[in-house]
């Protein structure tokens, strides 16, 4: 007898407490409710790019010699290097050079390993394109450089989170020449030239 | 006691005092609720859509639907337009009579329920005795529609979410009904426009919603179910059944599919207003209100003021339960189909049961406040 009203007592308890949760979790969307969106809109408003954004990537032809290491440390081999011997000048003649960014995985080993820095990664994401052999890009293709958000009339750019001012967390309205918290790379740098004649002058 | 605006009877006055008969004046008038009915359903509809991209957007911290329109209110609109223009296919090797019966026996049901809504004394398409009966029934010819849909497809998928939208609508049509017979029973009429009527003249303490706690909650629970709103969208569940019956359907018969599931949500949410938040009916009396100011009810102004305000209260109370459902569609996730048939069987029915002898002890007990 005792024992199914217990029963009772625990199941009305459960349904209780589940209503309950409901309830918190229709709270938690209520809340969320007057939010901003978060929302790039984006043909009319686009992110900047970090620093570090590996996007299609830049080539220089006068630069090569055609080594042949981005082959190498690329892992599908992807780069095509078309080069013959010179035997007069004793050196490698590249003839031709590209790079298909329908298969590319944008892993930067290239950029990365390349001894002649000629190539090098851009901020250019938008590669869509008709015919995927469109994305077979040859030396000219990978010579152009990048459309830059910035300089684009038709586009608001916006900052990314992490270049927010401190206690920003909004990249519409940011005021002009706003900068993110810490120091920015080119300071570093002239903080590290203006500390070099005194390093020099103690070592003397 | 004056019964408001009577538009028909001063229409058909109209039209026999220009010398008709009043047969032929009934029949002239006869259609035009009808279509004011239709139209006002399918505009709702729009509305509902656009609320409920909106709303999802805002719960989302997205925007939603901008550039159609003012605030994108024109998005729903372009939407239809674009499903009217779409290619109207018919697989191959469906069968397309009950293919394209399917869309047409879920629609059509959902369309005639609105017969029975009222939105104000005399502002009804019919006032039938039998009422909210003629909704339980009309809404239990649904599920057929839904499994010819899916046996017609000829696609495993859409076969599974006809069965699964059958059996869900079968099983929560009985707490529904159950929590209805509870109102009627207080209310003693199936008729919509007495059920208002007796929730009247206290105002927002009269509301059914007090006398029947459990009863609402299970109402808009089996009401949920009934309209496959996410907790309950198992039918169409994309995850697993692609997008259940509706899976083969394009154009036209997809957008019936898609106005009809709609639409049996915002009458699911009128017929609440109507049994548990007094229909018509303002927060306060406003007919006392009115003599105590010393207004006669046959004022003109004060009956347009009230019809109008009827029609306002009826539609907020029911967009305010369109919101709460759309708000649970991003709070809840959605019950496995053994979980919803447990709710269904093991824990609505059962409640349902208890709160129906509940309600009728309590009627027996206390005549006056449970309508004896």
């Amino acid at each position: 007898m005792f024992k199914i009203l217990k029963q009772v007592q625990d199941y009305a308890q459960e349904s209780w407490q589940a209503a309950k949760y409901i309830g918190q979790g229709l709270s938690v969307t209520f809340d969320h409710m007057q939010r901003r969106p978060v929302t790039v809109q984006y043909p009319y408003e686009k992110l900047v790019p970090s620093e570090r954004y590996r996007g299609r990537i830049h080539y220089e032809f006068d630069k090569c010699i055609a080594c042949e290491v981005c082959v190498r440390v690329c892992p599908i081999n992807l780069p095509v290097v078309d080069w013959e011997f010179d035997k007069q000048a004793k050196k490698k003649k590249l003839n031709h050079y590209s790079i298909d960014f329908g298969v590319c995985i944008f892993c930067g080993n290239c950029v990365e390993y390349c001894p002649t820095n000629c190539l090098s990664m851009t901020e250019e994401y938008e590669l869509a394109s008709y015919d995927r052999h469109e994305l077979n890009y040859d030396s000219v293709a990978l010579g152009r450089l990048p459309y830059k958000v910035t300089q684009d009339p038709m586009v608001t750019p916006l900052k990314e989170f992490a270049y927010l001012p401190k206690g920003e967390v909004e990249p519409h309205g940011l005021a002009t020449g706003a900068q993110r918290a810490g120091k920015r790379p080119e300071d570093i740098l002239q903080e590290i030239e203006a500390a070099k004649p005194k390093e020099e002058a103690k070592a003397e | 006691m004056n019964s408001g605006i009577d538009l028909q009877g001063s229409f058909v006055q109209t039209l026999q005092d220009f010398g008709l008969s009043i047969g032929l004046a009934k029949a002239i008038w006869l259609p035009l609720p009808m279509l004011l009915m239709i139209i006002g359903a399918t505009v709702g509809v729009l509305v509902v859509v656009w609320l409920e991209r909106k709303i999802s957007a805002a719960a989302q911290q997205r925007i939603g639907p901008e550039y159609a329109g003012p605030l994108g209110v024109l998005q729903p609109v372009a939407d239809g337009i674009k499903l009217v223009f779409k290619e109207d296919v018919i697989p191959a090797k469906a069968d397309p009579w009950l293919f394209t019966m399917g869309p047409v026996l879920v629609v059509v049901p959902v369309f005639l329920s609105y017969l029975i809504v009222p939105f104000g004394q005399n502002l009804v398409v019919t006032d039938l005795n039998v009422g909210i009966f003629l909704w339980i029934s009309l809404s239990s010819i649904a599920p057929i529609g839904l499994l010819m849909a899916g046996y017609a497809s000829n696609n495993k998928y859409a076969l599974l979410g006809g069965l699964r939208a059958a059996a869900q609508s079968i099983s929560y049509e009985i707490p529904l009904a159950l929590s209805v017979l509870a109102i009627v029973m207080m209310s003693n009429s199936l008729s919509t426009v007495d059920i208002v009527q007796q929730q009247s003249g206290y105002g927002i303490l009269g509301w059914n919603i007090w006398r029947q706690p459990a009863g609402f909650l299970i109402f808009w629970i089996a009401a949920l179910a009934e309209c496959e709103r996410l907790p309950f969208d198992l039918p169409e569940a994309e995850e697993e059944l692609v997008a259940g019956y509706q899976t083969e359907y394009a154009g036209m018969k997809f957008a019936l599919f898609y106005l009809g599931s709609y639409v049996n949500l915002v009458l699911s949410a009128l017929v609440f207003a109507i049994l548990y938040l007094g229909g018509w009916e303002f927060f306060i009396p406003l007919d006392h209100l009115a003599n105590w100011i010393g207004v006669p009810d046959t004022t003109p102004w004060l009956q347009v003021l009230t019809a109008s305000l009827g029609i306002i209260m009826t539609l907020v109370k029911a967009y305010f339960l369109v919101f709460i459902a759309i708000l649970l569609r991003w709070t809840v996730p959605r019950v496995r189909i053994d979980q919803l048939l447990d709710l269904g069987w093991k824990f609505l029915l059962p409640v349902s049961l208890a709160n129906l002898l509940i309600t009728a002890a309590l009627k027996l007990s206390f005549p006056i406040a449970f309508g004896g």
